[in-house]
């Protein structure tokens, strides 16, 4: 019972570090905050509940929320951060995005109502267990979390070791120097957005797949508590999305096993307080951002 | 002068910061495989001027001509990718990435002749000290192995022309000498080059002509070697120190 609390804490967690990871790379690569991220996040939970309404399969809706989601993340990219570059546009340019994302809520409230949606899953996709060590565990579960694993490890490997990554970290630390490297700061400005958004946009899918509903105001729950999850990790830092991600899962999945229940929610709010009182950047020392 | 085949021309350009005007008309001109000097006291502008041909600035007036073409609203990352490379003041290298980011950084600037370890090795024959730090971020180097890495740039990927802004600030005289001779080697190979320099001796010693810049506009054009030879003229321009 503990173990399978656990593991549920596992699977929520990669949901917020897959969100968390999103802000955490626009944050890096821009110093600014995209608070259109939690609506895209909530974005692809309908892309699921437009997949089952269709009848299509389940695995189609993947690649559609990347999709749908990451044209989201380049719209929202150049309306509201391309015209406000500087660092003293901070301000507008997060007003700006989270316009963007208030104006994606109310059209997804017009198709489908604002009260959350069922999916409709094949019931196997719902019951189907695996035997793993001799504990029967929802095949869902696992399933969710082995892409979440794989999406966190994709993105360690894009950044880590290809020409975009290198591109993305060379930005992070100095757009000018960047700049005069002859990288161009835009198009990985546009890059970044696609990836972080589409990142979001399959949390959301699988977070609906997992509970079987979509819901239009998770952007302001789950999509909030994520972005205090990049700041428990370090703000720009991906090791502490990841991290910071799997440990308010874990520990919020142990507050409901001991019967917190609903005052569970806040748990992350509380460690956030406690961590950045402790350690102002974060548990990770950032390693993307710190521009020179 | 007779007519040049004319790489870079900047004509009357005009920089202001708010309501100060850092350049002020300010012209010249570098030919093809020319190395050109500009000097001039603290200030004077020389910074803002590299700035403005890059782009990183924006002119209020005036133009800049590269190959013959305006570079009126060419990013600067674009310009670079044409080749016209600047190694800004202070190197511009990326220290939270390793020396290979870097290179690699530099290296698909453009499409590149030959592959990555062949470039390197060039590199590395001149800077075998790149070569030992490899692995290390740029930020752990010393100064003069920053701005090694800063001029590795330009050599793994040889563009046609390079701005190159103090290279020899805060390095030790060895150092010193080592960067100018990179310099020369450069020159040998044909790159253009138009470099900007306190070190008004090592400089000049290596231009074919240099400019003097003074509050922000050109006050006089000679040959590297006459400016040298003159130092009431180098004094009463750059103050006594240089002189």
């Amino acid at each position: 019972m503990l173990a399978e609390q656990i593991l549920n804490g596992i699977v929520l967690g990669s949901m917020y570090a897959l969100v968390a990871l999103g802000y955490t790379l626009v944050f890096g690569v821009l110093d600014k905050l995209n608070f259109a991220h939690g609506e895209t996040f909530m974005l692809g939970g309908f892309v699921a509940v437009a997949a089952s309404a269709l009848g299509a399969p389940i695995w189609l809706a993947f690649p559609c929320a990347i999709v749908l989601c990451g044209a989201l993340g380049l719209l929202v990219e150049w309306v509201s951060f391309r015209k406000f570059q500087s660092a003293d546009a901070q301000i507008t340019a997060a007003l700006s995005s989270l316009a963007v994302g208030l104006i994606v809520i109310d059209l997804v409230q017009k198709s489908f109502g604002s009260e959350p949606v069922s999916l409709e899953l094949p019931l196997a996709v719902r019951t189907a267990t695996v035997n793993i060590a001799g504990t029967e565990l929802a095949w869902i579960k696992i399933a969710i979390l082995a892409v979440a694993l794989t999406l966190m490890a994709a993105l360690h490997a894009l950044v880590q070791y290809t020409r975009v990554g290198r591109n993305i970290r060379a930005v992070a630390e100095s757009p000018l120097s960047a700049a005069l490297l002859g990288v161009n700061v835009r198009q990985v400005n546009q890059q970044t957005f696609v990836i972080a958004s589409a990142l979001a946009g399959m949390a959301g899918l699988m977070l609906a797949l997992r509970t079987g509903y979509a819901a239009s105001d998770i952007g302001f729950t789950f999509g909030i508590k994520a972005l205090a999850i990049m700041a428990i990790g370090g703000m720009g830092d991906l090791r502490g999305a990841m991290a910071g991600g799997i440990l308010v899962g874990v520990i919020e999945a142990l507050a409901v096993q001991y019967g917190l229940g609903k005052l569970g929610e806040v748990v992350v709010w509380i460690v956030m307080i406690l961590v950045l009182l402790i350690r102002p950047a974060g548990l990770f020392q950032s390693s993307t951002r710190q521009r020179a | 002068m007779t007519e040049r085949n004319w790489l870079l021309e900047v004509d009357r350009l005009e920089v202001a910061y708010g309501p100060i005007r850092a350049l002020r008309g300010c012209s010249l001109r570098v030919a093809a495989g020319e190395t050109v000097v500009v000097v001039g006291a603290n200030g004077a502008g020389k910074t803002t001027l590299l700035r403005a041909i890059s782009n990183v600035l924006p002119h209020t007036a005036g133009e800049v001509r590269f190959a013959n073409r305006s570079t009126r609203g060419v990013r600067t990352d674009l310009l670079t990718r044409q080749g016209l490379l600047h190694v800004p003041e202070g190197r511009g290298v990326i220290a939270r990435l390793t020396v290979e980011d870097n290179l690699r950084l530099a290296y698909d600037r453009q499409t590149p002749a030959e592959p990555f370890a062949g470039a390197c090795a060039r590199v590395f024959v001149r800077f075998p000290r790149l070569q030992e730090r490899l692995a290390q971020s740029a930020g752990s180097l010393s100064g003069g192995e920053q701005q090694m890495l800063a001029l590795a740039r330009a050599l793994i990927n040889p563009p046609p022309m390079l701005l190159v802004d103090e290279p020899s600030l805060g390095l030790s005289p060895a150092m010193v000498r080592e960067v100018f001779r990179v310099l020369r080697e450069f020159k040998a190979n044909g790159v253009t080059l138009l470099l900007v320099e306190q070190n008004v001796r090592q400089a000049l010693g290596i231009a074919d002509r240099a400019y003097v810049l003074r509050h922000g506009e050109i006050v006089n054009e000679s040959s590297g070697a006459a400016l040298l030879a003159d130092p009431d003229m180098l004094g009463y321009y750059l103050g006594s120190r240089a002189a």
